[in-house]
């Protein structure tokens, strides 16, 4: 059971997807879209995490031969969660508009009034 | 470092540097973003020609971001492929842009105008970053900036139905880039590196002890790219997308953009996995099915729709297919026709899209139906468009001739000879949609009209005439063009 990350992180992309796919109301894909980046961002940090280990900055007062954590998956997820924040952020502007164009973020709604 | 040695990454900085800069000038007149938009662009691509020049000279370029040497550091590498692809990207940019100066501000409100010429040149820099980088994880930011820069140029019409079909587009794209995302994690957990030579030696040792995750990791990243370059079931962002944008980013988005997600999911077939390790699963199957899939049912829905630009955003499904045959069957010229049709694809639909462009800004009709008579309202635009629909139908003398015999051959020698009969049907739907538009145009108007020149603007009618220059000369000259692709395969991919 020590691989619990992984499971919870393939759980989280797999609901985004299909919160994405299945949801009929726009914010709420927005919302599935950071769930399943989450998940991502989730498995990135577990890949690189140790357990037991530190921030692998070095301090004289540690013992000898303890582990550090490898630092590049995590740095590698802000750049991911940069993007992410973008993306919802652009996602929900479209949705505004959408809404000012419709007043709905009911997608089948949006559909019939074409 | 030597000035010669740093040009892979000036390439990308001039542009990004640029496509901050002309918002600024947008605030102080309008009409100047498109020329100092064009000016990068083509420093650009008198970089990229020197760069080929130099990669075909038998020159591979590296260059460290920052110095940090690669297992740790970004590095950029230019290879044949690359070189060909900047070549392509730079120099089809130049056109589309050309054509932009004068029918953008037809298509979009004037606020717009300094944005969009921020939005295209982000989306040139991600595409030609994404072709150049050497590093995955650099791979998937400029994935995630291209999409976003390609969302942005859709949706800067600002009406309904383009807004509509950003969101659906911004919805999948981000969707795909995640799928992306996880795979190049599996291949982090597994080999703990992202510079691309490096995980191919760590995947080659590691492969035979994980099938399972090199099955994941192999579907997961097909999946993520396949979702962005539009293939066949993944399809469906693609025809409101391309069809509702103002139509220079029409010609960029078909023309350009679907092909250089293709053009990475090659780098990372063959480059990662190794090709023939690709070739031996079952995605190579399966690719194929799908292809031929895209190749029938993107004809026979482009066969239904009545509007022009729609009717070619599903001609592009049909085409993606084409160059996804290739890659599937994986032979020498299965490769070098896929990788010829994605030159010729983007000639042909640039074309296309650019005179749907001028029809548009000189008549204001889009149904096909409305045709009748354009022959003679607009000779040269008309010609042109001839000469692409030629070309798409296959017909000897046009640039998809070219690509057509290509498919034939590799699939002979890919002992498959069934696809040849896939490949003449698809000839034959092509033109079961695209005579009609010309039938239209030239035979339905009488006896009594007047022939004119086109009154659209020479800036608009050149990009046109020298698309179609361009393919007419890879249809009666494909040697030159052939041999140097047949390099790239044999260098770069097998």
């Amino acid at each position: 059971m020590g691989n619990y990350p992984y499971f919870i992180s393939i759980i989280l992309f797999c609901l985004g997807c299909l919160c994405i796919l299945t949801q009929h109301n726009l914010i709420k894909k927005v919302i599935g879209i950071n769930i399943m980046e989450t998940g991502i961002f989730l498995f990135y940090v577990a890949v690189g995490n140790i357990r037991g280990g530190v921030a692998p900055i070095y301090d004289p007062s540690l013992p000898e031969g303890i582990l550090y954590i490898n630092p590049l998956p995590s740095a590698l997820m802000l750049t991911g969660i940069v993007v992410s924040f973008s993306v919802t952020a652009f996602a929900l502007a479209i949705i505004v508009k959408l809404y000012n164009f419709y007043g709905t973020v009911y997608a089948p709604d949006i559909m019939r009034m074409r | 470092m030597h000035l010669w040695d740093t040009m892979p990454f000036l390439l990308i900085i001039f542009t990004v540097l640029t496509a901050f800069i002309t918002p600024m000038f947008a605030r102080w007149k309008r009409s100047v973003c498109p020329y100092i938009t064009i000016v990068a662009v083509t420093v650009t691509f008198i970089i990229s020609c020197i760069l080929a020049y130099r990669v075909f000279g038998g020159e591979i370029m590296h260059y460290h971001v920052g110095n940090w040497p690669p297992p740790w550091g970004i590095e950029i590498f230019v290879d044949e492929l690359a070189s060909m692809m900047l070549l392509l990207l730079t120099g089809c940019s130049m056109l589309i842009i050309l054509f932009s100066i004068k029918s953008l501000p037809k298509e979009i409100p004037p606020a717009a105008t300094g944005w969009y010429y921020t939005l295209f040149l982000l989306t040139l820099t991600a595409m030609m970053g994404m072709v150049i980088t050497n590093d995955l994880f650099n791979l998937y930011v400029m994935v995630e900036v291209t999409g976003m820069g390609a969302v942005g140029m859709v949706i800067a019409k600002g009406e309904k139905r383009s807004t509509e079909a950003a969101l659906r587009y911004l919805m999948l794209a981000t969707l795909g880039s995640g799928f992306l995302l996880f795979g190049i994690g599996f291949i982090y957990q597994v080999t703990g590196n992202l510079n691309i030579p490096y995980i191919a030696v760590e995947l080659a040792a590691v492969r035979e002890q994980y099938p399972y995750l090199m099955w994941a990791t192999l579907s997961f990243i097909t999946v993520g790219l396949g979702v962005k370059s539009a293939l066949f079931p993944l399809h469906i962002w693609l025809p409101d997308a391309h069809s509702s944008a103002p139509s220079p980013s029409s010609a960029i988005l078909s023309g350009l953009v679907v092909k250089v997600y293709i053009v990475s999911l090659l780098r990372i077939y063959a480059q990662v996995f190794g090709f023939e390790v690709f070739l031996d699963s079952y995605m190579r199957y399966l690719i194929l099915l799908l292809a031929t899939l895209a190749i029938l049912g993107g004809s026979l829905f482009a066969f239904v729709q009545l509007e022009l630009k729609r009717r070619l955003a599903y001609s592009t499904v049909a085409q993606i297919g084409y160059i996804f045959l290739g890659i599937g069957l994986g032979t020498v010229w299965g490769l070098t026709a896929a990788l010829l049709h994605i030159i010729i694809h983007a000639f042909m639909k640039i074309c296309l899209f650019l005179s749907a462009g001028a029809i548009y800004y000189q008549t204001g009709r889009k149904k096909v139906t409305h045709f009748s008579g354009l022959g003679y309202q607009m000779p040269v635009t008309m010609a042109a468009f001839t000469v692409a629909s030629l070309s798409m139908v296959g017909i000897p003398l046009f640039g998809g001739f070219i690509t057509k015999y290509g498919l034939a051959m590799g699939s002979l020698e890919a002992n498959n000879p069934y696809f040849i009969i896939l490949i003449v049907l698809s000839g034959l739907l092509n033109a079961a949609y695209y005579f009609p538009i010309l039938w239209q145009a030239y035979f339905t108007s009488g006896h009594d009209v007047k022939m004119t020149m086109d009154k659209v603007p020479f800036t608009m009618l050149l990009p046109i005439v020298l698309m179609a220059i361009g393919i007419i000369y890879m249809g009666i000259f494909p040697g030159g063009p052939l041999s140097f692709i047949e390099r790239v395969v044999i260098r770069v991919i097998l």
